[in-house]
Parts: structure tokens; C-alpha cells; sequence
């Protein structure tokens, strides 16, 4: 009798482990092209509100303007295309921003700045997000001001609130 | 004898590679997806539009103003402006709370959730600050919240 035989009839198993394997290797590259396809913002030190009452920004596309500050001068950028912190940086940016808003008139423009910032460094842009609407023939348009959600209350101030 | 046992006799005996293989691929799918950075969110913000006419005989309310001042030292002046009223808050939790009790509910208050606040920083107001303003508003549940320009 062959050697064959005296094992008895052959079976069939499905190998599970490779299987696995495969199937953990492919979540973490989507996982990681989902990532590096994602947008590209600058790093902001945005501000951190107490209690912060925010909602989550939604997926989809937005305008992203930001103002940082570069040793001791304040810059805007949109995109790769960065303005200076004056008069003539101001109506370029506002320029910039009205014709890509005229392309869709429903984009969200958010505004992250950092939060050391002074009032009159920010200000300038929220003046020119609203002349970009204006010169863009667009009526009212979604302005949000970007934060970072807050760490969860402690239990006696939820309670206070 | 001894043989037909060692070719019978079923061997207990644990794969140690697949199981590494997938504890690796655990440890990297987990560093790949854990983010030990504060998520950004947003607030929703009014603007003034510009070019719009307004009604000439629709009644303006006047905004609640939130002044906030340059800061000093690690406070800062708040004042809530309306219709006449001038109060002060220490601090971005009170001011909440003021505005919270400014706010109508039921026959009591003055203020609807719809009535525009206005954060009014000064120039050299830090933005955290006016951003803990604005947050103020929004928790005390007001619904039309803007900045207001800077005088020249």
C-alpha cells in the first residue's frame, strides 16, 4: 500500500492566515493612501477655547485661509500662494479667494489663525473673505473660524452647565 | 510499536510565525490610525454682506457687544454691551453665564437665541481671546454671532 493512502483520503482546509495577513496589509494601505491624499494645511497654532462649543468640520471640499505668524511678521496664505499682512496683500488675497469662490459658490472659507495672533492681524482677512463674496456677485457665504475641540469637561463643571 | 505511535499520536504544537506576522501588522495598523493631536473643528460665523440694501424701515436690532480687551498679565477686560446695560465678567465662563441669563426663556430675559451678539476685541486683543468670546456666545446659545470691524 503506498504511503499515500495510509494517510487516508486527502482534505481540503482553508489557510486563514495568509488570508488575514493579506487582508490587514491592505486595510493599512488605504489607510495610509487615504491619508497622504488628504488635504496638506500648514501647522497653525489654532485656538483652544474652554468648554469649547464647536461642530466637525464635513468632509468635502473648503478654502482654507491661514494667517501665522513668521518671526515677527504676520503671513496669509491660501494654498502654496502666500500674501504679506498689508493694504496690497489684503486685495490680493481677496482676489484670489473671489475667483475661487466664483467657481463654486457654495465652498465654506475657514479661517485658521494662530491664536497669539492680534485682532487687527485676523481681522484684514475676515474684511477680505467679505469683499471676495461681494466682488464674487455671491450673497451670503459660509465663513467658519477653525479651533480645536476642548478636552472633556470635568464631570462638576458639565453638571454646572 | 513505537513507530505506528510516533506516526499516529496527534502533535500539539503552536505556529509562532503567522501569529507574529499578524501581531505586527496589528501594532502598525494601530500606530498608523492613533492621532495624539487635538482635532480642528469650527464655528460658524456671520458676516457683513456687503452691497446688500438694506430695508430702510426694517427696525435694526442693536447688537449685544462682547468688548474684550488687550490682554495684561493672564486676564483680560470683558464687558457686555446692551441696550444700555454695561456688565463685567473675570472670566469666559462667566461672561457664558451673564449672557445665558441676558437670554429670553420664557417670559424672563431680554434677548431672543436669534439676537445678533457682536464680539467687539480690541486691536490688540489676542485672537484665543476673541475666539473665547465668540465660544461664550455660541454656548450660551446664541445664534447670530459676528466680529465687528476695526475703526480706523
Amino acid at each position: 500500500m503506498s504511503l499515500l493512502h495510509a494517510r487516508g483520503p486527502a482534505r481540503i482546509d482553508a489557510n486563514l492566515t495568509p488570508l488575514i495577513d493579506l487582508a490587514f496589509l491592505l486595510i493599512v494601505f488605504f489607510v495610509l493612501i487615504a491619508r497622504m491624499s488628504g488635504e496638506q494645511l500648514p501647522a497653525v497654532a489654532l485656538p483652544q477655547p474652554h468648554h469649547a462649543a464647536l461642530s466637525p468640520i464635513q468632509s468635502g471640499q473648503r478654502i482654507a485661509v491661514n494667517v501665522t505668524r513668521e518671526g515677527d511678521r504676520t503671513v496669509l496664505s491660501l494654498g502654496a500662494q502666500r500674501f504679506a499682512a498689508d493694504r496690497a496683500g489684503e486685495s490680493a488675497l481677496s482676489q484670489a479667494l473671489a475667483q475661487r469662490i466664483a467657481r463654486d459658490r457654495t465652498i465654506p472659507v475657514d479661517v485658521r489663525a494662530d491664536r497669539t495672533l492680534h485682532y487687527s492681524d485676523v481681522q484684514p482677512v475676515l474684511r477680505a473673505v467679505a469683499n471676495a463674496a461681494s466682488s464674487a456677485g455671491v450673497g451670503p457665504i459660509t465663513v467658519r473660524v477653525c479651533a480645536l475641540e476642548s478636552t472633556p469637561a470635568p464631570a462638576a463643571a458639565r453638571a454646572h452647565e | 510499536m513505537n513507530n505506528r505511535r510516533a506516526a499516529n499520536g496527534a502533535r500539539l504544537s503552536l505556529a509562532m510565525t503567522p501569529m507574529i506576522d499578524v501581531v505586527f501588522l496589528l501594532l502598525v495598523f494601530f500606530v498608523c490610525t492613533v492621532r495624539f493631536e487635538r482635532r480642528e473643528e469650527v464655528y460658524k460665523l456671520d458676516l457683513p454682506v456687503r452691497g446688500t440694501s438694506a430695508d430702510p424701515l426694517e427696525l435694526q436690532d442693536s447688537p449685544v457687544q462682547l468688548r474684550i480687551g488687550a490682554r495684561t498679565g493672564d486676564q483680560c477686560a470683558i464687558e457686555v454691551r446692551a441696550d444700555g446695560i454695561v456688565r463685567t465678567a473675570t472670566s469666559f465662563d462667566e461672561l457664558a453665564t451673564l449672557l445665558e441669563q441676558l437670554q429670553r426663556r420664557g417670559n424672563d430675559g431680554l434677548f431672543e437665541p436669534s439676537h445678533p451678539v457682536l464680539v467687539v476685541p480690541a486691536a490688540e486683543c489676542e485672537w484665543q481671546d476673541a475666539v473665547d468670546a465668540f465660544n461664550a456666545a455660541v454656548r450660551a446659545r446664541y445664534e447670530n454671532i459676528g466680529f465687528a470691524q476695526l475703526s480706523a
